[in-house]
């Protein structure tokens, strides 16, 4: 045996499980609550091993009753836990959306900032693995829009950890949102990108602050956790063909580290925005005018790639023909890049 | 060498399972004990662990299906 320098690698799901368990260690104030989190571990594996680890009083499976949990999670936040919540599929935030949006969100402004609220609700996004209109939204346009909350996503388990930390600890409400299509759950399909390095201390990654992932010259691709790895995947495409392209992923939805967009796009004069949330006055959209607001010179016009104004589809074929992917992202790049070229 | 294999009482019938995730590449350096990939049968996650420290080497890829007892891998040691 010579070489020893293996590394412990993670998937997302794991990821998770280890963060909630090691700040359930530290603070007893910290609570998790949801459908199917204990005695299962989270159908996506995020709450493995913490039934087992602090009990049924800390780790609480409840009935399908969002409005019920997540309305109890607001009031305990007032009174000073710090309750973790999921729910399963943000799909289903119809029925819980008044103590989301109207209780979290306003507790501290309501209250001249004496009352915080510091939960945070965990919810599995996108599609891709063919389970229809009502479990594969993401939606992230629909709570980034919504002051008075925070909301990220993480594309790889080493800043799922951090982000997950940083939530936590945060006294507002965070919206935490974990893409399935990097869970490391195999009925999901995986993305071999999001299996990271995890470091096994204590570290935060700060919400609010993007991540350039990729350095380059000639392009700027913004992604969100899975469109973050087709951003990826385009640009290590065309590398071989001359194409020096940035990739940051934006980390946080709300709110938006606009700083970093700018800088980006300000020095390589073009950009592709890259999201699986519907394209009308979404995620990518708000990028573009960011940029655009900026007064950023550009080269080309932005381009956006989202999923089009339509209920996602049950059929693989067609789901799969409207999703993002990277062959979308190497065609919009190649359009950025044409009249230069041509 | 050391075999990687799907324990042959992961779950209780003898439905195929599929492989989640390899954690590490084919050619990487993995150390003993730890989780290498994960396999599930009906929705269920399993660990599969290095049985030795060594170099990884992959015989089904993810997404492939898999039957319990089966070698899905070896720990070039």
């Amino acid at each position: 045996m010579t070489q020893q320098a293996a590394t412990r690698k993670l998937t997302i799901a794991k990821s998770m499980a280890e963060a909630l368990s090691q700040e359930m260690e530290r603070d007893p104030d910290v609570l998790v609550m949801g459908e199917d989190i204990g005695k299962l571990g989270g159908v996506f594996g995020n709450t493995a091993g913490l039934l087992d680890s602090f009990g049924p009083e800390r780790v609480r499976d409840t009935p399908i009753s969002e409005t019920g949990f997540i309305g109890t999670a607001v009031g305990m936040a007032a009174a000073g836990m710090r309750p973790v919540v999921e729910l399963m599929f943000v799909d289903f935030f119809g029925v819980c959306m008044d103590a989301i949006y109207n209780l979290a969100a306003k507790q501290s402004y309501f209250s001249g900032g004496s009352v915080t609220c510091p939960m945070v609700l965990m919810t599995s996004v996108g599609g891709g693995y063919g389970d229809a209109g009502q479990h594969s939204q993401s939606l992230y346009a629909t709570f980034g829009h919504l002051p008075g909350m925070k909301v990220v996503i993480p594309s790889t388990a080493r800043d799922a950890k951090g982000l997950m930390l940083a939530a936590i600890r945060d006294e507002n409400p965070i919206i935490f949102m974990y893409h399935k299509a990097l869970q490391g759950m195999g009925w999901l399909g995986t993305e071999p990108g999001a299996i990271t390095p995890v470091p096994e201390e204590d570290y935060e990654v700060p919400i609010g602050k993007a991540n350039v992932v990729r350095e380059g010259e000639d392009i700027t691709l913004v992604g969100l956790g899975a469109t973050v790895h087709h951003c990826l995947a385009a640009a290590n495409q065309l590398a071989s063909k001359g194409v020096s392209s940035e990739v940051i992923d934006i980390r946080t939805i709300s709110p938006l580290d606009r700083t970093t967009i700018i800088a980006s796009t300000r020095k390589t004069g073009r950009i592709v925005a890259v999201d699986d949330d519907y394209l009308s006055y979404g995620v990518s959209g708000e990028v573009i005018a960011s940029v655009c607001e900026a007064g950023v010179p550009l080269r080309a016009p932005p381009e956006r790639i989202s999923f089009p104004d339509i209920p996602i589809p049950f059929s693989p074929a067609l789901e799969h023909f409207v999703l993002p992917n990277s062959d979308k992202v190497i065609a919009a790049i190649n359009r950025a890049l044409e009249p230069v070229n041509g | 060498m050391a075999e990687v294999i799907v324990g042959k009482d992961l779950w209780d019938d003898d439905s195929p399972g599929v492989i989640s995730a390899w954690l590490y590449e084919d050619g990487e350096a993995v150390s003993q004990g730890s989780v290498i990939a994960e396999v599930m049968n009906e929705k269920i996650s399993f660990e599969i662990m290095a049985p030795a420290g060594g170099v990884l080497i992959i015989d089904a890829p993810a997404e492939t299906e898999i039957e319990l007892g089966q070698k899905i891998g070896s720990i070039k040691t």
